[in-house]
């Protein structure tokens, strides 16, 4: 379905040095600095996988997603989706994906919304039947009647989202790619989304790729997960498999009581778990530990915290793909020694 | 047709909603551009009363006065945005909103400015027919407007404003190249007005520059019409004047494509 080989993406920079001087450098002589954002990525997702693209910030998700989806050529390598390439194809191929770019928006900003979807009916040609279907299920499962004559500028994020989403998939995409579509967004609207997005993968084998920085987003949806960092594969398999791999890390983070006091290492000093299974930071009277729950349950360290500490406040919370990529590398780092 | 025309007009719909949006500044263009008329009638006014004849080089006071306004609203009529649009969506990176549809970029772009070209006819090109006709009716005396010759004016600044966006669509797209061309735009739109003629006419310049620049694109995009309205040319001349407005149409409509094809592999989009 998406074949992604060897995809090599180069920008051209322009560096100024500092101040009027080098502005003026730059004028006459700019000095041009070559930035590879995608190196050699490959991957293949077979029809109906729902696979999450992740990597930390700068790493060269939205790059790829943007060959994939033919805004950028690339330097070298090439892809193809549903057997077409999407640099010399690109009007009749774009017509099978829906696309959402987080940070940006596809409907019609001064128009109410409904009339940016009378527009992608025509775009796309999507008969009136069919469209009538499709927008009452969208309005069903994200919810847009509340705001379906307003004027896009004056929607808030969650409803922008939501209405983006929906626009991504209102002409049946055989291919969906969502770079952010939860980022910023509060848990309600995120579970919105996440359901439409199951819910035409089930109904319509639609394949999915997703990027986020949201880790229960990768949970509940993908199958699969490729993980690239400075533009290069790293890791590429299931997440149940990366978390044995590289231990299932939580993030604990407890409020001391006033007047009760205790340090990192008196925390440390009762439990036997090294440096590379847990780290301990504390703030004030704030601590945020994080550990590898494969070692220690989260329902021991539960315990252990109550019954060593006087607790105000108490919460867990699953690390986020930054730690993973930190775990891996510090992994990576023990491996080579 | 009918479907394709459909998936082109909420483009239009867009523009004009764009265009109602900073109305100030499309009516600030339009006014700016008859005060600077005016400016210019008093300027030639000058020149023809230091003359002291009737007519210079070939143009009558009345027929100059119909020249530089017509010319002006010509000029206006065919100009296009589109190089610039172009670059801001560039660099606000919304051009890839417009990749990601199944659209060609240029017919979405022309759809895009075609309402504020609409807009254009009916604020502009009526007032101001009108008005200079009224004008030439109190100098003259008779009644000088002549329907053919409207129509056909009409036609030709259709052929200009299609050359001129292909011009300008062809500037865009080295926008994909270049990042920054607002420096680049301005020399542009200078060099335009000055061999287009609606600055001083054509039929003021050196015969060898005159003749070399009626060849060019840039008369067709602004001289062309203008001398037909004013029925200059003889019908045959008018002929030919068209068929070579119709020949720069093509060309440029070939070099556009040619450009795209080659830009959009240098597309740089930043950000998300
Ligand atoms: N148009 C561009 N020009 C120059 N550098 C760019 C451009 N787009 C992205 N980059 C650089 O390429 C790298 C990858 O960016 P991006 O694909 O946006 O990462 P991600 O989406 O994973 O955060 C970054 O270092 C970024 O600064
Ligand atoms: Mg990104």
């Amino acid at each position: 379905m998406i074949y992604a080989e060897h995809l090599r993406k180069e920008f051209k920079k322009v560096v100024k040095d500092p101040g009027l001087k080098g502005s003026f450098k730059s004028l006459f002589k700019p000095k041009k600095e070559i930035v590879v954002a995608a190196d050699d990525v490959s991957f293949h997702v077979p029809k109906g996988e729902m696979l999450g693209f992740i990597g930390p910030n700068g790493a060269g998700k939205s790059t790829v997603i943007k060959m994939l989806t033919g805004i950028l050529t690339p330097t070298s390598g090439q892809c193809r989706i549903n057997g077409k390439n999407p640099q010399t194809d690109r009007k009749k191929y774009v017509r099978e994906i829906g696309v959402v770019f987080g940070q940006r928006t596809q409907l019609w900003w001064d128009l109410p919304l409904r009339e940016t979807y009378s527009v992608l009916k025509e775009i796309y040609e999507v008969d009136d039947d069919r469209f009538k279907k499709r927008m009452a299920f969208l309005n069903e499962v994200l919810d847009l009647e509340d705001f379906m004559s307003s004027p896009v500028r004056t929607l808030s994020l969650g409803q922008r989202m939501r209405a983006d989403i929906a626009a991504s998939m209102l002409h049946s995409p055989k291919v969906l790619f969502l770079d952010e579509p939860t980022i910023g967004l509060d848990v309600v609207v995120k579970d919105n989304i996440r359901k439409a997005i199951m819910k035409i993968n089930k109904e319509e084998q639609t394949t999915v790729i997703l990027t986020t920085h949201d880790i229960s987003d990768i949970e509940l949806l993908c199958d699969r997960i490729v993980m690239i960092d400075k533009g290069k594969n790293v890791y590429e398999g299931s997440l149940r498999q990366l978390k044995e791999k590289y231990g299932n890390i939580r993030e604990l983070n407890f409020e001391t009581a006033p007047g009760f006091s205790l340090t990192e290492d008196e925390f440390r000093s009762g439990l036997e778990l090294g440096e590379d299974k847990m780290t301990v930071e504390k703030d004030k009277n704030i601590f945020k530990v994080r550990f590898d729950s494969t070692e220690m349950p989260v329902g021991e360290m539960l315990n252990y915290t109550l019954s060593h500490a006087k607790v105000k406040d108490i919460s867990f919370k699953e690390a986020d793909v930054e730690e993973i990529i930190r775990r891996l590398y510090k992994q990576g780092e023990c491996e080579n020694e | 047709m009918n479907r394709i025309g459909k998936r082109y007009v909420p483009f239009m719909k867009a523009g004009v909603q764009t265009l109602i949006a900073y109305r100030l500044n499309f009516f600030g263009f339009v006014i700016g551009g008859l005060i600077y008329c005016i400016v210019m009638f008093y300027l030639w006014k000058a020149v023809y009363d230091s003359a002291g004849g009737d007519s210079f080089l070939g143009f009558t006071m009345t027929e100059m006065v119909v020249y530089l306004f017509l010319a002006n609203t010509t000029t206006q009529l065919t100009y296009s945005t589109v190089s610039g649009d172009i670059g801001d969506e560039i660099k606000d990176g919304s051009i890839s909103m417009r990749m990601i549809k199944p659209v060609d970029m240029d017919w979405s772009y022309l759809f895009t400015e075609l309402g504020a070209a609409f807009m254009k006819v009916v604020v502009l090109l009526i007032p101001v027919t009108v008005g200079l006709e009224i004008y030439r009716y109190c100098m003259l005396g008779e009644v000088m407007f002549r329907p053919l010759n409207f129509l056909l004016y009409f036609l030709s600044v259709i052929l200009a404003y299609i050359i001129s966006f292909r011009v300008n669509l062809c500037f865009g797209f080295v926008a994909f190249y270049v990042k920054n061309l607002w420096g680049f735009n301005i020399l542009k739109n200078s060099i335009i007005n000055f061999l287009s003629g609606s600055l001083i006419p054509l039929a003021f310049m050196p015969d060898v520059m005159r003749t070399i620049l009626e060849y060019m694109p840039f008369a067709s995009m602004g001289y062309t019409p203008v001398m037909i309205y004013m029925g200059k040319y003889s019908a045959y001349e008018t002929a030919f004047r068209l068929g070579i407005q119709i020949v720069w149409a093509a060309v440029m409509f070939g070099i556009s494509k040619l450009i795209w094809i080659g830009a959009v592999k240098k597309l740089s989009v930043q950000g998300g």
